[in-house]
């Protein structure tokens, strides 16, 4: 439980009086909780107090919610060991997944969507298009706009405005690793499918991600799921009255029964590789992410070429490492592709079924 | 189904088609076996009003009517009735042996989180002493909690009974109870764990401790010898005590020589696994079952993931079918 940590934090402000004190106080002053008397007269040795804090800390900026409940030292040490033993404890080796189930269609208002399940995790992320006006710098690429929404009810962290945080963080990862920089290039996505009259008109594309349940590996669930609803997408064929002048907006006639299926072949899966001790594991749960020293998301598209790439966690790494890991998620990331695309076309096939 | 919403595993056609069928026999064989009335909210609840009865929980009076306020099963001891809900929160009962943990360290006590409306207590005077000495707790032994156990530790111990203030109090005075480390803990809903004599399992053929907490947290780990503290010698504690404060600072191999060892972990692996496994299908735990579902793993030659898969679960619904439909012919 967080209460457990900050009520140390406080007794850290309170019972020492040094110069170094004065500063940590500062920097924990914004976790104030009461204190029981007991903890004041605990005497708990500076040093101790210390290593907790730095522990915590390198488990909270991390920004991805880690364990709600704590874990005690030997589940600790006991979740390392496995990861170490390539044995991690529902018995998955390191770069296994877990069962993922794709289900496409969830939200019929939407154009596109679908919802993912990795384990525990659960994430939908849907896609609403709409006409607008291009940038006057791209006039030939249409806009996508990703945003990501962790519900309250999917961690006791997230209740009222704690998910924000994270909310902002992946939502920033997924604008990397899909959509390349602001110039467009080196997209996951295909902009310029989005154009409908240059210049002038042009789709914009509204995905967003929902986390209903959070267990762990929240980027690549929402990745996929993204990459489930583009496929789902149909945008509707629109008919451009000619003869239009160059200063006008043109007459569109947007039909409800012709669709048009975006293309989905170009885009990429984002693996996260999780560092733990000496080893990487793919898919870490909440547990296995609390005890990681950093994570390194990589997005790879079907010819094998990396689209984009995040790192998370405070602890440094050597180059030769993040060289090793990204070769390592690139070898994962065409096992990930195929179970996704064969999960999207059963998904697909049954929601026509349905 | 509600089962089947409940499960989050891709299930191809045919694997729902046996999973739906196996678990409508169960509901079959169950409603063969038992005679209790269940109810749902506003039914009617059937009572001989000439006796005066007495309504207890989850009933209440409507229209001179006896009507049920919980959906659940009704029970009737002499005059009471009552609605039994199935789906409850963990209810204590003295001497049920429970595992928990530490939320915070308070003075004189801890208090354990167990799945239960408010957190238990453990008092540091129902707590057995590192030195095995009975005597009094002085201020140093408290000050010295946290030598004991600290947050977030996980602990089984066995409860005492409710105080007159409401509070939930535990004891940890024998060997068996105590800190768990070196395994995992797992959670499954306090339902499905029954009331039996024993509950800690020491499986001899994994080398593996299985405790069964009747709040429904369950603990697989590693088998430790129940230590008497009284025998040891000082010496011996003094330096079990340095290398328990140095497991904070170890360096990366040292850490790892402390490991669990392959095959102790993959036993491990394997029947949480298989309580995972029983608990997605709801069904009792108990040992024989889970014991049962590992080496009907075994037998197959199933990786340790794949446990958690969709053909394996449908199995185990299709045994545990067998499983009790030999059982009612045997009662006939």
């Amino acid at each position: 439980m967080l209460s457990g940590f900050n009520v140390i934090l406080s007794t850290i402000s309170f019972s020492i009086e040094t110069e170094e004190a004065e500063s940590l106080k500062q920097q924990v002053s914004f976790t104030t909780t009461t204190i029981p008397t007991a903890l004041l007269f605990s005497g708990i040795p500076f040093e101790k107090a210390c290593q907790l804090r730095v522990k915590g800390e390198g488990g909270l900026s991390a920004a991805t919610a880690g364990t709600m409940v704590g874990l005690s030292l030997g589940e600790k040490h006991f979740i390392r060991g496995g990861i170490a033993q390539d044995l991690r404890t529902d018995g998955r080796k390191r770069l296994t997944y877990r069962p993922i189930s794709v289900e496409t269609g969830v939200i019929p208002q939407a154009n596109g969507s679908a919802r993912v399940r990795m384990g525990t995790t659960d994430v939908i992320a849907s896609v609403k298009a709409e006409l607008g006006k291009p940038d006057l710098l791209q006039s030939d690429k249409g806009r996508v706009i990703i945003n990501v929404d962790c519900s309250p009810t999917a961690a006791p962290i997230f209740e009222g405005r704690g998910g924000e945080e994270l909310s902002t963080e992946l939502s920033v990862a997924l604008q990397r690793c899909l959509l390349g920089s602001k110039s467009g290039t080196g997209a996951g996505i295909n902009r310029s499918s989005l154009m409908v009259v240059e210049g002038k008109l042009c789709w914009d594309l509204y995905i967003d991600g929902l986390v209903v349940s959070s267990d762990g590996n929240l980027l690549d669930a929402l990745g996929a799921a993204i990459k489930a609803a583009l496929s789902n997408t149909g945008i509707p064929k629109v008919h451009v009255a000619t003869a239009a002048s160059a200063d006008e907006q043109p007459e569109v006639d947007i039909s409800d029964e012709e669709f048009l299926q975006f293309d989905t072949s170009g885009i990429p899966v984002i693996v996260t590789l999780t560092k733990v001790g000496r080893h990487y594991i793919v898919d870490a749960t909440s547990e296995e992410e609390s005890q990681m020293s950093s994570a390194i998301s990589v997005s790879v598209n079907r010819n094998g070429h990396i689209c984009g790439l995040t790192k998370r966690g405070g602890a440094g790494l050597d180059p030769s490492v993040i060289l090793d890991m990204i070769s390592v998620s690139k070898h994962v990331s065409e096992q990930l592709m195929n179970k996704l695309d064969s999960e999207i076309s059963a998904a697909e096939a049954d929601e026509t079924e349905s | 189904m509600r089962e089947l919403r409940d499960l989050q595993l891709p299930l191809n056609q045919t694997q729902k088609i046996r999973l739906r069928r196996a678990l409508q026999q169960l509901q079959d064989l169950a409603s063969k076996a038992s005679s209790s009335a269940s109810v749902t909210v506003a039914d009617t609840i059937p009572v001989n009003h000439e006796d005066g009865v007495l309504k207890g929980h989850g009933t209440s009076e409507l229209d001179g009517e006896v009507v049920a306020t919980l959906c659940g099963v009704v029970e009737r001891v002499n005059k009471l009735v009552y609605v039994r809900a199935l789906r409850a929160r963990y209810k204590p009962e003295t001497g049920d042996i429970i595992v928990g943990r530490v939320t915070e360290v308070a003075q004189k006590r801890w208090r354990l989180e167990i799945n239960f409306s408010q957190d238990a207590i453990l008092m540091l005077s129902s707590m057995n002493l590192p030195d095995g000495i009975q005597r009094r707790r002085t201020a140093v032994d408290e000050l010295n909690m946290r030598s004991i156990f600290e947050e977030s530790d996980v602990i089984c111990a066995e409860v005492r009974g409710f105080q007159h203030d409401g509070s939930l109090h535990l004891q940890a005075r024998s060997q068996k109870y105590g800190k768990l480390e070196r395994g995992q803990l797992l959670t499954v809903p306090p339902y499905l764990v029954k009331r039996r004599k024993q509950h800690f399992h020491h499986v001899e053929k994994f080398a593996v401790d299985l405790i069964l907490g009747c709040n429904g947290f369950i603990w697989v780990g590693e088998h430790v010898e129940a230590r008497d503290n009284m025998v040891e010698d000082q010496d011996n504690k003094s330096e079990q005590q340095n290398s328990k404060l140095n497991t904070r600072s170890l360096r990366l191999e040292e850490q790892e020589s402390t490991y669990t060892p392959v095959e102790t972990r993959q036993s491990i692996c394997r029947i949480a696994n298989a309580v995972r496994v029983l608990s997605s299908l709801g069904f009792s735990l108990n040992v024989e079952v889970i014991m049962g579902t590992v080496e009907q793993s075994i037998s197959l030659n199933l990786d340790i993931h794949e446990m958690l898969g969709a053909e394996f679960c449908v199995q185990i619904a299709e045994r545990e079918v067998e499983r009790r439909s030999s059982l009612t012919k045997k009662r006939r």
